[in-house]
């Protein structure tokens, strides 16, 4: 449902011309659960930013579910934001003087018609994730992995078709990684489609396919066989007594 | 940065309160003067105060001159005045004005007898000894009794009572207008006080927009009649509506003018103040507006968003100015003797300049953070 045809993202700074990505060609099916690898400079994060409509290439076509981005206004592409992407991102991005249901509806608010049961949407999407008891708290009261269940819920509130996380488990220690990874795989598991980028191997193997890029461009592209799942163990099991 | 809108719209509210009640006490004023009077008075200066006694060139010679030769003019009125005159009724005194007038004087002052009637031409004309009191004058001499026809000594000379004036009341400078008696012009000033001056010549155009060029005609008329000649100074001044509403508004006039004047510096520079502060918040907030664009916020609904912050700022600087304004407008009447009356209308003038303001110096911080690009925000 996914479809980049020769993407090209290049910056110009007067007579410097810099190029980020060079002929980017993928397809992504819906229900699929991508990881994107790459170093720094090797423009994943350019990457992700085009697939999640918050940057537009210089070239090239980026179909999503049938719909060609390029030719949206400024209007469509946040409504397509709104309603079909799911953002996650490594610094969680939490409203920090605001509640956690009221963070988790924020994309409600951007919604055509704000639905009258927008407020129990976002406690039953946070309960999915495990803070059930804390749904009045404020983020600076929560740790690093709780305040990332927020931002997953909040991705989640509007059901988008695709869930973009750059860097999730990026500012976690293992263990609160871990059950971040879980409940991706949760969420997987339920049919979404996921885009994860990272740097971490480990992470990485989570997922069904990882692409490698390099330079601006994809250099290697695999299957997992076996991908990682945190069922088992100790991070396994913690996770599965927090999710109701 | 509430400051600068707090301290203008509490200048704003004490500047239309004093102002309102400035210019009823105004109103009033030229009301009581008249609004269609003019005032020929003896001795020189620009003030108001009473008819200089010892000037004595103003002369019933110069009341015919100005109604023969100045135009527009409905009545002209001299008169003469004597204050503090002692009053003798049976066994009964009492002090009060004496004032000889024309049989115009009625007309001229809007007037009337309550009781009995007024001088007339004839009473000037065969200078009878008749008299018309005033409801002070009545009651202290006479009480209850009927006092028409009765005897009253005004000195050694004995007048005939033949009516009694409306009641008028305290004046604006805070005399009892009642406490007077009023003979015929002629009869005063030959027989009671055996004087050839005016004290005052009282006129009425018949339509104030010809009074400055009739006070101007009038003055030049008397200047040559008493031979004053440049660079002179006048022996009589003419009293218009206008300078005593200029004497009436006094300094509640200057003050009115500073206050308005830091009331407008107080709003721009508390609207330069907030739009900075805002400027330098849409920075800080960077994040904030990269994440709600990055959840479908467009561009107006952030533009809209730091709209409403800016105009509720102002408008809470809005409402303590009001409260500040209330409260000092309050504490200017207790302690002082200037007027001061609230309504409505400043809180609401004040609520429009707020808004104003908010929407003014909130758009341009408002508008940098709607075009924003959501990348830019989330690096």
């Amino acid at each position: 449902m996914i479809e980049l045809k020769g993407i090209e993202k290049t910056y110009v700074n007067g007579d410097m011309r810099t190029p980020v990505l060079k002929d980017i060609w993928l397809r992504i099916e819906a229900g699929e659960y991508v990881a994107i690898m790459g170093t720094s400079g090797s423009g994943k994060t350019t990457l992700l930013n085009i697939l999640g409509c918050l940057d537009s290439p210089t070239s090239g076509s980026y179909l999503i579910n049938g719909t060609e981005v390029a030719n949206l206004d400024d209007d469509e592409l946040s409504h397509l934001r709104n309603r079909q992407i799911g953002f996650v991102f490594q610094l969680f991005n939490l409203l920090e003087r605001v509640t956690l249901v009221d963070n988790v509806l924020l994309p409600l608010l951007y919604a055509e018609t704000y639905p009258a049961d927008a407020e129990q949407r976002a406690q039953e999407a946070l309960c999915a994730v495990g803070l059930k008891d804390r749904l009045r708290y404020r983020p600076n009261e929560l740790s690093g992995g709780q305040q990332q269940r927020v931002a997953i819920a909040r991705a989640l509130i509007n059901n988008p078709a695709l869930i973009l996380a750059d860097e999730p488990t990026g500012n976690l220690d293992t263990r609160s990684g871990t059950e971040i990874l879980a409940i991706l795989q949760r969420l997987h598991g339920e049919g979404r489609t996921i885009l994860m980028v990272t740097h971490d191997r480990c992470v990485a193997e989570h997922a069904d396919r990882i692409l490698v890029l390099e330079d601006g461009r994809i250099v290697k592209e695999r299957r997992v066989s076996h991908p990682l799942k945190t069922v088992a163990g100790v991070s396994g099991t913690a996770g599965r007594e927090r999710i109701d | 940065m509430l400051a600068g809108t707090m301290v203008g719209i509490a200048a704003l509210v004490v500047i239309m309160a004093i102002g309102e009640a400035t210019e009823k006490r105004v109103m009033k004023r030229v009301n009581n003067f008249g609004p269609r009077a003019m005032m020929v008075i003896p001795g020189g200066g620009r003030d108001f105060p009473p008819p200089d006694p010892n000037v004595t060139t103003l002369r019933p010679d110069d009341a015919e001159a100005i109604r023969e030769q100045v135009d527009g003019l409905t009545i002209v009125s001299p008169l003469v005045r004597e204050m503090a005159v002692t009053l003798r009724y049976e066994s009964s005194q009492f002090q009060a004005a004496v004032f000889g007038v024309e049989s115009n004087w009625h007309a001229a002052w809007g007037w009337e007898v309550r009781e009995g009637g007024g001088v007339t031409e004839q009473d000037v004309a065969t200078l009878s000894r008749v008299c018309v009191l005033g409801k002070t004058v009545k009651r202290e001499l006479f009480g209850d009794k009927d006092p028409l026809q009765e005897r009253l000594y005004v000195g050694k000379i004995g007048f005939t009572v033949k009516g009694v004036l409306e009641e008028r009341g305290v004046s604006p400078g805070g005399g009892d207008m009642d406490a007077r008696i009023i003979i015929p012009i002629t009869t005063a000033m030959r027989r009671v006080f055996d004087v050839e001056h005016l004290s005052m010549i009282r006129i009425l155009t018949e339509d104030s927009g010809l009074m400055s060029e009739q006070t101007r005609a009038i003055r030049s008329l008397i200047r040559e009649r008493h031979h004053v000649r440049r660079p002179e100074e006048d022996d009589f001044r003419i009293v218009t509506p206008l300078s005593i509403a200029e004497m009436a508004r006094g300094v509640s006039g200057t003050l009115s003018a500073l206050l308005a004047a830091l009331a407008g510096l107080s709003l721009v520079v508390g609207g330069i103040v907030l739009m900075n502060i805002l400027l330098i918040s849409v920075t800080e907030r960077r994040r904030e507006i990269g994440l709600r664009r990055a959840v479908g916020a467009r561009r107006r609904d952030i533009l809209l968003q730091f709209l409403v912050e800016s105009l509720s700022v102002s408008l809470l600087g809005m409402f303590i100015g009001g409260l500040l304004g209330w409260g000092i407008t309050q504490l200017l009447v207790r302690t002082t003797a200037m007027a001061a009356s609230l309504s409505w209308e400043p809180f609401a003038m004040g609520a429009v300049l707020a808004l104003l303001v908010g929407l003014l110096f909130g758009l341009q911080p408002a508008r940098r953070a709607a075009r924003l690009h959501p990348i830019e925000a989330l690096r």
